[in-house]
């Protein structure tokens, strides 16, 4: 952190008035959450239901395995809130660059999912053997789907640079951040509800 | 006798169409789910018998109700082809509005008419084996619910259109109400697996979740036609917003209303 | 002590990590001879934990912090009805079972 680059960074708005990305984006981010939180309900609902099975079916989940996925899917969102913040103090080549490590991370979340599939169908855990497993690969390919969409949304930011550049105050930089941040969002959301394990 | 105003109205299609699609989607959710009661859908794990006592249930509804969905259910067209109109209306290519009428003008087969077809011929004759009457409960609710592939892409073409579009004709919230709408639906998917459950064609997930999204997605794209209607000014730029409503205190004591 | 918006994003960076790594420990902690009970216990605190990440992604990540009041507003309503539903949800389910 040297002090040049917090010199060239505009001081933050506290009074309020500067709205991060657009009002469309959030009303995206409001339906979604809401929708993924009552398929979460379901999920806790039917748990509550029959505990000790889901337990069972639980324990051959590793929980460092999810934890490690939930930090790079974190950092992923930590990298998309640094680029727009570069965005913003108009230093665009490393706020590109920070967008293509966003998207990278996201890869490398992926072939972690993968990873974690891979084993469990290895194990004979597949979609169809207990009612943990439905919701695990459910909640987890629902979430798996949603990270796709940012690769898109990344991807237009990084590749179109009309749009990029000319929204210097940051705009459109901060929708696609909203809705890349949006998946860690969800994604924290399953990693402590399916990853806990009582050992 | 004096020539009716609206006869005249260069809207009067437009009009038409939107009428019609309300009319439509009442008629549409009153047989499925009033006179032949196929929604919610029935149960997946039926065994031939249990399947048996449900068309026997339903025996009358399923005829009369499949029957005006036969007469009058050209009227899926309209809202087709009103919504159609909007994506043309839009600055995006024409390719956009053709892939999309084509899409849903195809998928109303399958997702649609096929189970309207399915039930019809389970209810016509009871004495049929039970085996078979299963057969076609199967094809009916499988066809309808499993086919929303089409319907999803079809939505993402709307999506994409919205988003590109520098006529605002939609806002771009409801580009992102499409996105959620597709997303329900993937989760459909999964109900060729499972016989029970919450992901089965009657599932808490695969049907009812769907259809609480649908029923806005489909509440809200009816208004925003309606106003798209208003805004109408034929033109190939930017639709022009409505005017402010004034309020009440302010209006002349006889205003001529237009629509 | 003013934190540089850097810093302060590396911040909420850090303490996501470390409330993710404490799931390990919860884990390791509900070591019962109640199985149900500590489950129960690890479900609400992961639960929790969960709603707080969520809003501190959203106050920090997504810039609401400096949002409209409008906003930040909803968001944490958003928050609450999250809050509200799952562990609702649990609760009613748990009743329900027993």
């Amino acid at each position: 952190m040297t002090t040049t680059e917090d010199a060239l960074e505009p001081a933050p708005a506290t009074d309020g008035s500067r709205m991060p990305g657009e009002a469309d984006m959030w009303f995206f981010v409001f339906f979604e959450s809401l929708l993924f939180t009552s398929y979460f309900c379901v999920y806790l609902y039917f748990r509550t239901q029959n505990e000790a099975a889901f337990l069972q079916a639980q324990s051959h989940l590793l929980p460092w395995l999810g934890v490690l996925d939930t930090i790079v899917l974190v950092t992923s969102s930590w990298v998309m809130a640094r680029c727009v913040q570069l965005a913003r103090a108009g230093r665009h080549h490393t706020a590109k660059r920070f967008a293509l490590l966003t998207a990278g991370l996201g890869v490398v979340f992926l072939a972690l999912k993968m990873v974690e599939w891979v084993r469990l169908i290895d194990a004979g855990e597949t979609f169809t053997s207990n009612d943990f497993m439905q919701y695990y690969f459910f909640l987890t390919g629902i979430h798996a789907v949603h990270l796709l969409i940012a690769f898109v949304v990344l991807g237009i930011l990084v590749y179109h640079p009309v749009r990029s550049a000319t929204a210097l105050a940051g705009d459109h930089r901060d929708v696609r951040d909203v809705l890349a941040h949006d998946r860690s969002l969800l994604g924290g959301h399953i990693r402590h509800a399916l990853h806990r394990e009582v050992t | 006798m004096k020539r009716p105003a609206w006869l005249d109205d260069p809207k009067r299609e437009l009009w038409f169409a939107w009428y019609a699609t309300v009319a439509f989607y009442s008629l549409y959710s009153v047989a499925f789910f009033i006179i032949t009661r196929t929604q919610p859908p029935g149960k997946p794990w039926y065994g031939p018998d249990q399947v048996v006592g449900w068309f026997a249930d339903r025996h009358s509804g399923l005829l009369v109700g499949f029957a005006l969905i036969f007469v009058l259910g050209g009227f899926s067209a309209t809202s087709i082809a009103l919504i159609t109109y909007s994506i043309r209306r839009m600055s995006v290519s024409r390719a956009f509005a053709y892939s999309y009428l084509i899409l849903y003008a195809v998928s109303a087969v399958p997702g649609f008419l096929f189970i309207c077809v399915a039930m019809t011929v389970g209810a016509m004759r009871p004495e049929r084996s039970a085996e078979l009457q299963q057969w076609l409960y199967d094809l009916g609710f499988l066809s309808f619910s499993g086919t929303m592939g089409v319907f999803l892409v079809g939505s993402l073409i709307w999506m994409a259109a919205i988003l590109l579009d520098q006529n605002r004709v939609f806002p771009r919230w409801f580009a992102y109400l499409n996105l959620c709408n597709a997303l329900t639906e993937v989760v459909i998917a999964p109900s060729w697996i499972f016989q029970r459950g919450v992901l089965a064609w009657n599932g808490e997930i695969a049907w009812w979740m769907d259809v609480v999204v649908f029923g806005i997605y489909t509440g809200v794209f009816i208004f925003l036609l309606r106003k798209m209607i208003r805004r109408e000014d034929f033109g190939t730029g930017p639709l022009p917003d409505l005017p402010p409503r004034r309020p009440p205190h302010t209006r002349p004591a006889r205003e001529a209303v237009t629509s | 002590m003013k934190l540089s918006a850097k810093t302060r994003l590396f911040a909420a960076w850090f303490v996501l990590v470390a409330i993710t790594l404490s799931y390990l420990w919860i884990d390791h902690a509900a070591n019962a001879r109640d199985m149900l009970l500590a489950s129960t216990a690890v479900t609400m605190a992961a639960i929790g934990f969960a709603l707080v990440k969520v809003r501190i992604i959203l106050r920090e990540f997504m810039d609401v912090r400096h949002a409209p009041p409008l906003l930040r507003r909803f968001t944490d309503l958003l928050v609450a009805i999250m809050a509200v539903a799952l562990l609702g949800t649990y609760i009613v389910g748990k009743a329900v079972a027993s």
